[in-house]
């Protein structure tokens, strides 16, 4: 019994001292440090536990969805996504996944997200007939496009994100051009952003498609519209409705596919940095805490590694859930 | 001591809540003149927007035919007049005519808009070098200033769509113009200009039969230099919602849609070119018509 006990601190004395020098080991990885806010802060606290406890040393990369992805599927870098929506990039994901070149570290690292059709809070108020997307489809004269006031707006995904696909598809597969309605092309997010904000300040009716968890949904309390149909299934979701038109001409109606976000590392990240992927995996943000932290960059106009400081500080009592407390203790240490 | 190792900057706060109170005065400033200011475009809108149909609705012979018989005026050139309907055709052969038309139209709308504005205040900052002193630092900030720090107070202001392009493209492509008219008038020999006092001529005479025409070559190197620099933000434009040749392009970026890419890329290229080649030769073939009235 006591030549067990005494094994086994031998083996848990190893293990500490072999985790400790995979840790000065973890090296150099580079993450990617997403264009939108939600993806910039996660990267930003990631880069704090991961240097201050793990040893990493991080460097960070700009990217968007499909420019990170590509870039991590065919020369495996960057190391890390923080928030990569896997549904623009889902076939080549999953292929890179069963080559074992990428690996999922966390499936949904946050919670209560999504994207959608979404409609301005007063519009809703003023206009209770409109239950479901279906309703509004037959309502372009509320939504008129300045560009041709004949026509209702609708306000689809800026080009070359993965979501403009998607929306295009849905466009046509609604029979909205028959019904009324021009796709608008924002062109940036600027641009989209640029028409909510516009339209709120006014109190001017807007139609268009945004996502959550983020600071211009929960600052303008816009509302996720259902659509009326049932999610019609992966196939045609995406087989068709992702690929976009000019692969798939005959999208069925459907409602947008349930968001699936993973935290993605390559595969040298997961040789390298063993003992971080036990941190991603603990790794969960509630949507709450999510939709505060955002609401917090945008008023008090934080970038990522200022919310990240902030958020450090402010929720302890979360971050301090996602490592074991010896790493918890090198990290608040290190603040 | 710590006053020179750290730089005494306003405090973390204060800083804060002055940047969060120019936000907020724009935002009440938006509110409250918003739609005036956007009704005040209207006019150029309606013109913009019915010039693109125009485009669009013109059948497309007749359209290359146009642009044939513009090139051959402008440049007196056959090997220029064909060249350009054959990029034409190329372009419609290719899938990318209604994004052209598009794009023509945002940049003769705009180069126009440029050249109305420009040339004047060009007269004006070579008059008096108070004015010049004032206007050459806003066209400084004018062409350094990165975009998006002006376009997303436009696009609160006016929305997405043609006028804040418009706005973009002009805001860039205007500083050329201005200043190349600028720096030709005040090239002008002293001497001419003496010669032209004594015979008695008056401002305006002076002003347009004289300063101008020997202006010229700058001027419409300034022409030019202003259609090109409206040509290269149309990427940028579509990035608040412009159609035209950018959108494919930003498209093409973000998903390495390489043929994409290059195709609306060497569209737009291609109707640099004309625009350059022809807009230059006429500006040359203004010259040597006014020399050979010399030598005759």
């Amino acid at each position: 019994m006591q030549k067990s006990i005494l094994s086994a601190a031998i083996v848990a004395g190893a293990l500490a001292m072999s985790s400790g020098a995979n840790a000065s080991e973890c090296g150099e990885i580079s993450m990617a440090d997403m264009n939108w806010p939600s993806a910039t802060l996660m990267a930003n606290v990631d880069k704090i536990i991961l240097e201050a406890g793990y040893g990493c040393e991080i460097e960070m990369v700009g990217g968007a969805t499909t420019t990170t992805f590509a870039s991590m599927d065919n020369k495996g870098e960057p190391d890390v996504a923080a928030e990569l929506w896997i549904n623009a990039v889902r076939e080549p994901l999953f292929a890179a996944m069963d080559e074992g070149r990428l690996h999922s570290a966390r499936s949904g690292p946050i919670t209560d997200l999504g994207e959608g059709w979404w409609l301005p809070p007063y519009t809703v108020a003023a206009h209770p007939e409109l239950k479901t997307v279906l309703d509004i489809l037959e309502r372009p004269d509320l939504f008129p496009d300045k560009e041709d006031p004949s026509r209702g707006a609708f306000i689809g995904c800026p080009a070359g994100w993965g979501c403009q696909l998607s929306n295009q598809s849905l466009f046509i597969a609604f029979g909205m051009e028959a019904k009324g309605w021009n796709l608008i092309d924002p062109g940036s997010q600027a641009g989209l952003d640029g028409t909510i904000i516009k339209a709120n300040e006014r109190g001017e009716n807007w139609f268009g498609y945004y996502w959550a968890p983020t600071s211009m949904i929960g600052k303008y309390n816009l509302q996720m519209m259902p659509f009326g149909v049932p999610f019609a299934g992966a196939e045609n979701w995406d087989g068709c409705v992702a690929k976009g038109p000019e692969a798939c001409t005959d999208p069925k109606p459907s409602s947008w596919t349930p968001s699936e976000v993973h935290t993605v590392v390559t595969d040298r990240f997961k040789n390298v940095a063993g003992p971080a992927m036990g941190y991603f995996d603990k790794r969960i943000w509630p949507g709450g805490v999510m939709g505060a932290m955002l609401v917090y960059m945008d008023s008090e106009q934080a970038d990522g590694p200022d919310a990240a400081a902030h958020f450090m500080e402010a929720h302890e009592d979360l971050w301090m859930q996602w490592v074991p407390a010896e790493i918890a203790a090198k990290v608040k240490a290190a603040l | 001591m710590s006053f020179f190792t750290k730089f005494p900057a306003m405090g973390r706060t204060d800083l804060r809540d002055f940047k969060k109170g120019i936000d907020g005065k724009f935002k009440e400033f938006s509110r409250e003149w918003g739609e005036g200011i956007e009704a005040f475009f209207d006019p150029l809108y309606y013109f913009l927007n019915w010039f693109e149909k125009l485009l669009n609705a013109t059948p497309w012979p007749i359209i290359i035919l146009i642009v044939g018989a513009l090139a051959y005026l402008g440049s007196r050139s056959w090997k220029l007049s064909v060249g350009a309907m054959v990029s034409f055709l190329l372009i419609g052969y290719l899938g990318m005519w209604k994004n052209t038309m598009s794009t023509v139209a945002l940049i003769s709308v705009s180069t126009l808009l440029c050249i109305v504005l420009g040339i004047p205040l060009g007269i004006w900052m070579s008059r008096s070098d108070r004015v010049q002193k004032i206007i050459t630092p806003i066209l400084d900030i004018m062409q350094t200033i990165p975009i998006f720090v002006y376009l997303l107070p436009v696009v609160m202001l006016l929305g997405i769509g043609k006028i804040p392009g418009l706005i973009a493209v002009c805001v860039y492509a205007m500083p050329p113009i201005i200043r190349l008219t600028n720096l030709g008038l005040r090239l002008v020999n002293k001497d001419v200009l003496e010669a032209a006092d004594s015979f008695g001529a008056n401002y305006r005479q002076r002003l347009f039969s004289v300063q101008f025409p020997l202006a010229l070559p700058n001027i419409f190197a300034g022409v030019n230099q202003t259609i090109m620099m409206a040509l290269a933000m149309v990427v940028i434009a579509s990035m608040i919602g412009v159609k035209g040749l950018g959108m494919p392009v930003l498209q093409s970026i973000q998903n390495q849609y390489l043929a994409l890419g290059l195709m609306n890329g060497l569209a737009i290229v291609a109707l640099a070119i004309i625009f350059d080649r022809v807009s230059q030769q006429y500006g040359k073939r203004l010259q040597r018509h006014r020399e050979g009235g010399h030598d005759a």
